[in-house]
């Protein structure tokens, strides 16, 4: 397996799903993980990890110092290459754009078969404005090379079909999977008339969408507080709304929140709102669910597509957004059956399942 | 062919000899999508383009064509038509109100009494419903000059004293659900009183079901369901009666034309022809037919759901909250606009029903989500009461 980053080291979206699905699939079968280099020793885990020293593109020997992304990947894909020990390996497994070089050339020098994980594509991670040629192009060839593609969910599927041409029968969709008993045990909060953001605040995720419901939800509603917890290029943007438009007393920014915090303002709030313009998945969407916290989401957010018990909406619509918010504030009846049922249903996305389902898709290109 | 005769408890000969087919004609004023946002007058909250749609459609599937293969077929049947439906016939479909007059006119179609509105009132004010009732009886009799005797409650709703309110208002005959607690004890293929005095019959689910819910199913080992299969089936049960009673749209909108059901219609008569049946209206059947006894039911039922009680309508909180709020708003100005939302769909459409009733209630939503369907009617009671 090609990866990029891993608990501890880095906590995205990734990591988290390489950790949690390979913990499972590495006690069933040997697993070889490829990471960059980025001096963090790592704990015993069930699968063996192979770390590859990256010398461009970085700044002395920390990772976290990356002074030239693209250079940066592309010398890790050449080491990876350089150190891949073909011995008794059955199958590559790639993970985003940045290991697709690689996971391409190891099966053209030893013909072993490929499949590619999409976390998200060039065209989400630009919220469609100003996507990359060059990301586009690599993401394409690994889809197209690949014996196999795993998507996290369906809207990213129709995505790399559309953009990339690939014939939709070759990918998967693998939903992601949440860890409920870190979010139900522990301290319980009383829930406040309280929204919560929580994320990148960057237009991928759709802040000013977030702000703007607010300012809405307020015209009718007085006694509302909105969080919007995370950090991002937007922030000063958000903040500086919140002011112009004499609302900040209403809207709390508390910058980067660590696990626990972010617990605590799950359990807190009312209403968890994901406006995203373009989200493969959405884990927070789960985290709030399995928290009995009710969520209002984009439709443009993939984990949506397998739900019932959210309220979902167009991410540009924030008359329906501050209706739908002010809605669940207003009644507890709703309140509480959303988050009742939510949790059941947030409850039922483990990461047992993505782990089976990750082993269909290698059955199925496994040349015995 | 001959009769298949059975023996009843008191070693009477008895055999089946009627088919009594009951339909539901009804159809909600569903509620637009709404926001907080709207500055609406009470009287635009409904989906004026959604309700034509459907009820256009609907019309085209199963009211007009269902009803000439009925009447073509010389099949008696007892109808219960909504206000709500009348009302959106005349406006969306007058050929609707036609057939169905024809069909009244040939004598073979009796019309029955029930709300106006479709509404739950007979479990929360008995004026109310009985002024639904009465408003029911006055279109009936407007639009079909016609003056129904028997009476069927929204949804099959009933308990010993929706029978007597009934009785008291003159109605002669009243329907039920069979349900499995009652067929324990009493067969439904017969003719029953209440204790109240008038005649009460029993749906028979599993018979009636055969068709509205498995005609097209082709893993159902009845599969398929011909006309000649199902009056045998119908001949061999035990009993004098057979009540048959489902929503009309089984005909051509819930069974596509293309599963055949119309033929399966149309094939009916000259089996029960073999058999020695016939079908009967249900105002009818007490001159032939002596009741079987009486029976009490003290605890409200329906034909709704798995559990054939309340709880489609008032199974969770979001319902209870609804409801409440509905009741509350009773002295608003605008009646007629607070009796529409009384109408029991509307709620329906909040339920989060058992997962073996799930498909049904996603199939009847047309929102899709029982969290809309709360927070439109909510808003909706907002613009109609002010907040």
């Amino acid at each position: 397996m090609i990866g990029w980053e891993l608990p501890p080291a880095f906590s995205g979206g990734l990591g988290i799903h390489t950790y949690n699905v390979f913990s499972i699939v590495g006690k069933i079968i040997p697993v070889d993980i490829y990471l960059p280099d980025m001096g963090y020793s790592f704990p015993q885990y069930p699968f063996n990890v192979r770390t590859v020293k990256i010398k461009s593109g970085i700044a002395g020997s920390v990772y976290s110092h990356v002074t030239n992304f693209i250079e940066a990947v592309n010398d890790y894909n050449d080491r990876v290459v350089e150190n891949f020990r073909p011995e008794g390996v059955a199958l590559i497994h790639c993970h985003d754009w940045i290991t697709f070089r690689a996971g391409i050339e190891i099966k053209k020098r030893y013909r072993i078969p490929l499949v590619v994980t999409f976390h998200s594509t060039e065209f989400d991670r630009s919220a469609y404005f100003n996507p990359q040629e060059s990301i586009m192009k690599v993401e394409a060839e690994g889809a197209s090379e690949a014996d196999a593609v795993i998507t996290v969910s369906n809207l990213t599927r129709d995505i790399v079909a559309h953009n990339y041409h690939i014939n939709p029968d070759k990918i998967t969709t693998v939903y992601n999977g949440v860890k409920a008993s870190a979010y139900t045990s522990g301290i319980k909060f009383r829930r406040e008339r309280q929204v919560l953001y929580f994320g990148r605040i960057t237009s991928q995720k759709g802040p000013k969408f977030f702000m703007e419901m607010g300012k809405k939800a307020l015209e009718y509603e007085n006694n509302i507080r909105f969080i919007m917890a995370g950090t991002g290029d937007m922030l000063d943007e958000m903040k500086a709304y919140a002011y112009n438009h004499g609302i900040q007393d209403k809207f709390y920014f508390p910058g980067f929140v660590d696990f626990q915090k972010a617990i605590e303002y799950y359990k807190k709030s009312s209403v968890f709102v994901i406006p995203s313009v373009s989200e493969p998945f959405g884990i927070t969407v789960l985290e709030s669910m399995v928290s009995g916290t009710p969520v209002v989401m984009s439709r443009t957010t993939g984990v949506g597509e397998a739900l019932n018990n959210a309220l979902k909406v167009d991410f540009w619509d924030t008359d329906v957004m501050s209706s739908y918010v002010v809605s669940v504030l207003n009644h507890r009846s709703l309140m509480e059956t959303l988050s009742l049922y939510g949790k059941y249903e947030g409850m039922s996305f483990t990461w047992e399942k993505s782990a089976m389902k990750t082993l269909e898709v290698y059955r199925s290109v496994w040349k015995i | 062919m001959g009769k298949i005769r059975h023996e009843n408890a008191g070693g009477l000969q008895i055999s089946m000899e009627d088919i009594i087919f009951y339909f539901e004609l009804h159809q909600p004023f569903r509620l637009r999508p709404l926001r907080m946002q709207d500055k609406i007058q009470p009287e635009d909250v409904f989906w004026e383009e959604k309700n034509m749609e459907l009820f256009r459609r609907i019309s085209e599937n199963t009211y007009i064509p269902a009803t000439r293969t009925f009447m073509e077929s010389g099949i008696h049947s007892t109808f219960s038509l909504s206000g709500t439906f009348i009302e959106q016939a005349l406006k969306y479909s007058p050929k609707t109100i036609d057939v169905i007059e024809d069909y009244v006119k040939s004598g073979l179609c009796e019309l029955m009494g029930e709300t106006y509105f479709h509404s739950l009132s007979s479990i929360w004010d008995e004026d109310e419903f009985a002024l639904q009732v009465n408003d029911q009886m006055k279109l009936i009799r407007d639009t079909f000059n016609y003056i129904p005797e028997s009476f069927r409650n929204t949804e099959l709703i009933y308990n010993n004293r929706i029978a007597e309110i009934a009785r008291n208002m003159g109605f002669k005959s009243i329907i039920t659900e069979g349900t499995d607690d009652i067929i324990k004890y009493h067969n439904p293929d017969y003719r029953y009183l209440t204790p109240s005095g008038i005649n009460l019959y029993l749906r028979n689910y599993p018979m009636s079901d055969n068709i509205s819910f498995r005609f097209s199913n082709d893993r159902w080992p009845g599969y398929p369901l011909t006309a000649d299969k199902f009056i045998k089936w119908v001949a061999e049960s035990p009993g004098e009666i057979m009540n048959l009673f489902m929503d009309y749209e089984t005909f051509g909108e819930h069974q596509k034309k293309e599963s055949g059901i119309f033929e399966f219609v149309k094939y009916l008569p000259g089996y029960m022809r073999e058999y020695g049946l016939k079908t009967m209206n249900i105002r009818d059947i007490s001159k032939y037919h002596r009741p079987m006894g009486n029976i009490s039911i003290e605890k409200t039922i329906s034909w709704a759901d798995t559990a054939r009680d309340l709880s489609a309508w008032l199974g969770n909180s979001m319902q209870k909250d609804a409801f409440n709020r509905l009741k509350s708003c009773k002295n608003t100005d605008k009646t007629k606009i607070w009796r529409y939302l009384q109408t029991s769909d509307l709620i329906y459409y909040m339920s989060m029903g058992n997962p073996e009733d799930f498909s049904v209630h996603e199939y009847f939503n047309p929102y899709r989500s029982p969290y809309l369907a709360f927070i439109y009617y909510m808003f909706a009671l907002d613009i109609l009461c002010n907040k």
